[in-house]
């Protein structure tokens, strides 16, 4: 696995030219991964300031689209000096096949990063035929 | 909630992607230090903020355990050093996309002012560390009172 000796984090910022933005704030294009494992995919989404319960996860048709909201009251009394990051919202969709077992999605909030573990369907997963003697 | 509608893609939609694509990869490429200078490839990105009685330090950390993250104070110098590791699944895993990155990193930071290095906290939650730095009392305005002669 390649080590960064200086890891990023970088959120694209979601451009209104694509898309209708209602609301107030900016939105980003949060970074995520997607690994798979033997029964899983697992999507890990980096969306620091996002608390639990601003998150909404919601699967349309084909689509997962996942949306966080970051709350900006903390700063109101304070005075901001220096600033390299942009507070907004986040917003990231995927497109899932029917290769994920839509029931059993998981969903967890773990300082900052939300990990998604979609479990394969019973029908891609790798099979063992027995040979039966006669 | 802030709604987003997304404008449904068309044939010619799909080249105009490709484009954009492209031309991100190039950005990418042909700018060796991303952003508007050195500052903007530090690690972690910080906003110092200010009010009467303190200065505050936060930082974008997502996905770092407390205990590999280490902090310190000097006059008025702030260090924040740490590693974020890789997750470890345990099993056989393949990754079909990777944009987060991992690995150690250390920025030291000159605070506008001097802190009370006895006093500092910091919090980590939901991937954003808060460093709470009291300013010390020199730095505060002190009140003068004007003696009647």
């Amino acid at each position: 696995m390649e080590i960064r000796e200086h890891p990023t984090v970088e959120k694209k910022k979601i451009a209104p030219d694509k898309c209708v933005l209602t609301g107030k704030g900016d939105w980003y294009f949060p970074q995520s991964d997607i690994y798979e494992t033997p029964d899983n995919f697992t999507i890990l989404i980096d969306m620091p300031g996002v608390d639990t319960e601003h998150i909404t996860i919601d699967l349309r048709d084909n689509e997962l689209v996942i949306n966080g909201e970051v709350s900006q009251e903390a700063y109101r009394d304070e005075k901001v000096l220096y600033n390299e990051y942009a507070i907004g919202h986040y917003h990231r969709h995927f497109v899932i096949s029917d290769a994920i077992n839509r029931d059993k999605i998981e969903a967890k909030m773990l300082d900052g990063v939300l990990s998604l573990v979609l479990p394969k369907a019973e029908h891609i997963k790798p099979r063992k035929i027995e040979v039966k003697a006669e | 909630m802030g709604l987003i509608k997304w404008e449904r893609t068309g044939p010619l939609d799909t080249l105009a992607h490709i484009q954009g694509e492209m031309s991100d990869l190039l950005n990418v490429l042909s700018s060796a230090p991303r952003g508007e200078g050195y500052a903007a490839m530090e690690f972690p990105p910080i906003i110092v903020s200010l009010n009467e009685s303190s200065v505050f330090v936060r930082a974008e950390l997502p996905g770092i355990r407390i205990s590999d993250l280490d902090i310190q104070v000097m006059d008025d110098v702030l260090t924040i050093k740490g590693e974020r590791k890789p997750v470890a699944f345990g099993v056989k895993t393949t990754y079909l996309r990777r944009e987060r990155s991992y690995g150690t990193f250390a920025r030291s930071i000159m605070l506008p002012e001097k802190a009370d290095v006895e006093e500092v906290t910091a919090s980590y939650k939901n991937g954003v560390l808060l460093v709470t730095l009291p300013r010390a009392a020199e730095a505060k305005p002190k009140q003068v009172v004007i003696q009647k002669a």
